[in-house]
């Protein structure tokens, strides 16, 4: 237990290590992810949460290599996809993989589209890009998409502008052109944050549905607890550009063991009867430091309710907590003090 | 990561978090306290062409003011009608003399000050009347706006020299101080056009919706929160509109309705050697090369802040 | 009626509509109907929470009421004032006693001004202090919001989300108003500092006797802050109620969905329900009957619903909803007891 040791992913399609993607910055270089690792296996929901600053959607632009200059992922990370290490690899490699093994969405799909040609066009091209077939072939496959994704009269739709559909739709036809050509992996990156209630209910269950049918990976990206809880399988929980906590949903929600997990999960209102007493939210105090000054040691020390002299000197390891559960704090090696003060709202010293 | 924030007082504070900007607006540069400026200079003194551009017309300005301490001779002085008329550059007259055996020197000299002077005060009329005028429109919008931009769009469709020229010759004689005047109430549609449009693009920003909450009137609405807003646009439109009014003047005077002697200005100094372009070349050459200098300058200056008040473009 | 028990807010069938013009001289087409006579009241002390999707109306109603934008018809009294028949000056010393928090804490302060000129702006433009006692009274107010004395001297840019949206309140607050109109004021947060700003508002509401009108989409928050609980749809209100009876047994088909459809932060209530089809019609859609027969799963729905434009009715003490069928009482989860 005292060993620190990462959790071994046993047969990741997709494999981070000691990722670190840094951007300079007029107030110094902003180490936006730093030091991740974590796998995804095939056909698995792994969720990664986060608040803004945590490094979490930094991370899926790092996977495709979208960052742009001059911002950059260091040398020594790497990032395995079936064979290919996709931080190093040629531009060619990198295409063939884009778009075709690898399928993004992302929040707002209003600006992921080109407003001037129609939906279907732009489903097509993808197709296009990567397979040689007829411009009928490929329009035929962007229409069937379409139809996939629960849009009905796809046939007619696919001749519709972007700004002629709803959000909602609009973020259909965004998981049409990411799914089209049938990847191993889709990167989702806050699909249902700009979307209303009924309608992020309504993307959830058409992902966790097409995920099935196609029986790719997802790897989710979200700042939401609840959207988490409802559909990932796994959890990565980040904090400062690094990986904090992983676990198996049920065994994050139940037993969280890293403080700041722990905070994110009581200061979540959940769903209870109005006016029933203990109404006031337990709070995380202080705010997430910015990327150019993560403090030294753990980096929740100064909002975290236990930390001693150890959290302030030394950065914690990526503890293993069982078989399948991680946690970066010291409290998995000195459980003891987690006794000691009691984990209240308040300015830590 | 400042101090203040590692060590929060006694009395239980909450805001803990180090006081950087978040990463999007330190990339930006607008990272120091006294509002843009400082950083708007940072950026300027890094562009060569701009810097240069403020080494030449402060150079320009300060040797235009000093001009009766520098200049050898009075502008006005007629040294010898007989022997010093119409002389080329020599070691005594470097810049040659004119019919009226003028030293031309000295009159580029004091000639810079009215010019400059002209430009500067016009320009700072034209901003004034246009940045009001804009405001009001932009700010108010509705029918009055669409009125006052039609207005100014049909004062932008006449040529502007035709308009000065005209306005010139029914003035008469003009006084500087009217010439100002006629530059600056001709120059300030397009700072009109300028600000209209900054205003119309923040006056509905929510920090406005939460000033006229609070219930600040109109007027402290535009006065404090959106015309301090839109300050380098209107600076930058300003220094450049500087440069124009120089040319203007320049035009004017050299066609004879623009400075009237016995003031000098380097407009008319050329307006002396019309005649003989050919043989008084110098007449024309150095308050030329004076005007040419002193717009570039102002030109490269002016595109230096825009570039630096807003990095994006 | 005497003026400790008439509600402090009081607002009858308010409408906003904007004209949809085309061209350069603006002929209007037609009119956008963002909010369609919508009359509710807001008692000394409570929160009443405005709820639902975006395009609904409801910061459109808040800002009508606030006479931000110009309401097209209707009343909206301030404890006996008339405030949409106030003339400029009367109107803006009355603003004093009502107040805003914005969504959006990083667009709604100004760049160019300091958290001190912010918050002290009320106190000018109200004559309530100056000099060093409006200083005080900065310092006072960033105390009661949980920022220390010296942010007063800071820009906006250099704070981040929780701390702006703190200078917010403090700004909202600083001119002592009893009416603060608090819209969707975290949904731009992160989770650690949502639950910080909720409480902040929870303390200073019991600590100044505020009434709130809270303006949300998250019902899970709503269930944490509301006293009643007015449901929009398509720029009316179609439910309206004490929160307990809302939550709990919710009469409009609508409002169940909604419910539905708020996700539980717990992997073991992982739930297959029902999703409602369909997305919040645009204010600007001709819609005849019930704005919401397209969408509703009621399997009571006929021709009627299609025709008939379904009036706010009293269902049960103090519980309205807009439905011409019969309401189902039924417990909700994920808000069940």
């Amino acid at each position: 237990m005292t060993a620190p040791q990462p959790v071994p992913a046993p047969n990741p399609l997709l494999s981070i290590r000691d990722l670190r993607t840094v951007f300079p910055t007029g107030a110094g270089v902003a180490r936006a992810v730093d030091g991740l690792t974590l796998g995804v296996e095939p056909g698995e929901t792994l969720g990664i949460v986060g608040e803004s600053g945590s490094g979490k959607s930094v991370t899926a632009l790092s996977i495709l290599r979208l960052i742009r200059p001059p911002g950059r992922i260091e040398a020594g990370s790497s990032i395995t996809f079936g064979g290919t290490d996709l931080a190093t690899c040629d531009a060619e490699s990198l295409r063939a993989i884009r778009g075709r093994r690898i399928g993004m969405v992302f929040q707002e799909p209003m600006t992921a589209l080109n407003p001037v040609f129609t939906v279907g066009s732009q489903i097509a091209e993808v197709v296009r890009v990567h397979e040689r077939t007829t411009r009928q072939a490929a329009w035929g496959r962007a229409v069937a998409m379409l139809e996939a994704v629960r849009i009905p009269a796809s046939a007619e739709r696919a001749h519709q502008y972007p700004h002629e559909l709803s959000g909602g739709t609009r973020q259909r036809v965004m998981l049409a052109m990411a799914l089209v050509m049938h990847p191993a992996l889709l990167i989702a990156d806050e699909p249902t944050t700009a979307l209303d209630v009924t309608v992020q209910a309504q993307i959830l269950a058409l992902l966790a549905e097409l995920q099935q049918s196609l029986g790719m990976a997802v790897l989710l990206i979200t700042h939401d607890l609840a959207i988490i809880a409802a559909v990932a399988s796994r959890v990565v929980v980040m904090y400062g550009g690094q990986a904090v906590e992983e676990a198996p949903v049920t065994e994050l929600f139940a037993a969280a063991h890293h403080p700041y997990t722990e905070g994110l999960l009581r200061a979540v209102p959940r769903p209870r009867l109005p006016n029933s007493p203990a109404a006031r939210l337990a709070e995380i105090p202080g705010s997430v430091p910015p990327a150019t000054a993560w403090p030294a040691g753990c980096r929740f020390h100064d909002r975290c309710a236990f930390a001693w002299d150890r959290c302030r000197h030394e950065m914690p390891p990526l503890y293993a907590i069982s078989a399948t559960h991680a946690s970066r704090c010291h409290l998995a090696a000195e459980p003891a003090r987690r006794t000691a003060p009691a984990p209240t709202a308040g300015t830590p010293s | 990561m400042t101090a203040p924030a590692m060590a929060p007082p006694p009395g239980g504070s909450v805001g803990t978090g180090p006081m950087r900007p978040s990463g999007d607006i330190a990339m930006l540069g607008w990272s120091l306290d006294a509002g843009p400026w400082p950083a708007i200079w940072r950026r300027f003194r890094r562009n060569r062409g701009a810097m240069a551009g403020l080494v030449v017309i402060v150079a320009i300005a300060a040797v235009s003011l000093g001009a009766p301490l520098i200049a050898p001779y009075p502008p006005n002085a007629i040294l010898d009608m007989v022997a010093l008329k119409s002389q080329a550059p020599s070691l005594a007259h470097p810049f040659g003399t004119d019919p009226a055996s003028r030293d031309v020197l000295s009159r580029v000299l004091f000639g810079g000050r009215v010019s400059l002077a002209i430009a500067v005060l016009a320009m700072l009329t034209a901003t004034t009347v246009g940045t009001m005028y804009g405001a009001i429109s932009g700010y108010t919008g509705g029918t009055l706006d669409s009125v006052l931009m039609r207005i100014t769009d049909a004062c932008l469709s006449i040529p502007r020299i035709l308009l000065l020229l005209t306005i010139c010759a029914l003035w008469g004689r003009a006084s500087l101080g009217s010439l100002v005047l006629i530059l600056g109430l001709t120059s300030w549609f397009g700072v009109s056009r300028l600000v209209r449009g900054e205003i119309m693009g923040i006056r509905t920003r929510e920090w406005v919706m939460a000033a006229r909450a609070l219930g600040a009137t109109d007027a402290r609405i535009l006065f404090r929160h959106l015309l301090p807003n839109i300050a380098s646009p209107i600076i930058v439109a300003t220094a450049l509109g500087i440069g124009n009014v120089v040319l203007l003047e320049a035009g004017l005077s050299f066609l004879g309705v623009g400075v009237q002697p016995p003031f000098a200005s380097w407009g008319n100094i050329m307006q002396d050697g019309a005649d003989q372009v050919r043989a008084l070349w110098w007449l024309s050459v150095f308050p030329g090369l004076a005007i040419v200098s002193a717009v570039i300058a102002i030109n490269a200056v002016g595109d230096g802040l825009r570039e630096a008040a807003d990095p994006r473009q | 009626m005497d003026a400790s028990e008439r509600p402090l807010v009081s607002v009858r069938d308010l409408h906003v509509r904007f004209p949809l013009s085309r061209g350069m001289f603006g002929a209007t087409r037609g009119w956008v109907r963002a909010v369609d006579g919508v009359s509710f009241t807001v008692p000394r002390g409570e929160t009443l929470a405005l709820v639902g999707e975006s395009g609904c109306g409801k910061t459109t109603a808040a800002r009508a009421l606030l006479r931000l934008i110009p309401a097209t018809s209707g009343t909206v009294s301030f404890d006996g004032t008339d405030v949409l028949a106030l003339r400029p000056e009367p109107l803006r010393r009355l603003r004093r006693r009502m107040q805003l928090v914005f969504q959006d804490p990083y667009s709604s302060l100004n760049p160019r001004r300091t958290v001190g000129d912010a918050i002290r702006e009320g106190l000018l433009v109200h004559q309530l202090a100056a000099g060093s006692e409006a200083d005080d009274r900065v310092r006072q107010a960033l105390g009661e919001v949980g920022l220390r004395p010296e942010f007063a001297l800071r820009y906006p840019y250099e704070l981040s989300g929780g701390q702006r949206q703190r200078v917010g309140i403090a700004r909202a607050l600083a001119v002592g108003p009893e009416f603060v109109v608090c819209d969707e004021p975290v949904s731009a947060l992160d989770v650690s500092v949502q639950a910080q700003i909720i409480n902040l508002l929870q303390d200073l509401q019991r600590d100044h006797a505020l009434t709130y009108l809270y303006i949300a989409h998250d019902l899970a928050i709503v269930a944490h802050v509301a006293t009643r609980v007015a449901v929009m749809y398509f720029g009316r209100i179609v439910e309206l109620g004490p929160a307990a009876a809302v939550f709990q047994h919710p009469l409009m088909p609508y409002t169940r969905a909604l419910l539905a459809a708020v996700l539980s932060p717990d992997p073991a209530a992982r739930r297959s329900h029902a999703v409602l089809p369909g997305e919040s019609p645009s204010p600007a859609t001709p819609m005849a009957g019930c704005p919401f027969h397209p969408r509703c799963p009621d399997p009571r729905k006929d021709a009627a619903c299609t025709v008939t434009v379904p009036p706010l009715e009293e269902k049960s003490p103090g519980h309205f909803a807009a439905c011409i069928k019969e309401p189902v009482v039924e417990t909700t989860l994920p808000f069940g007891p």
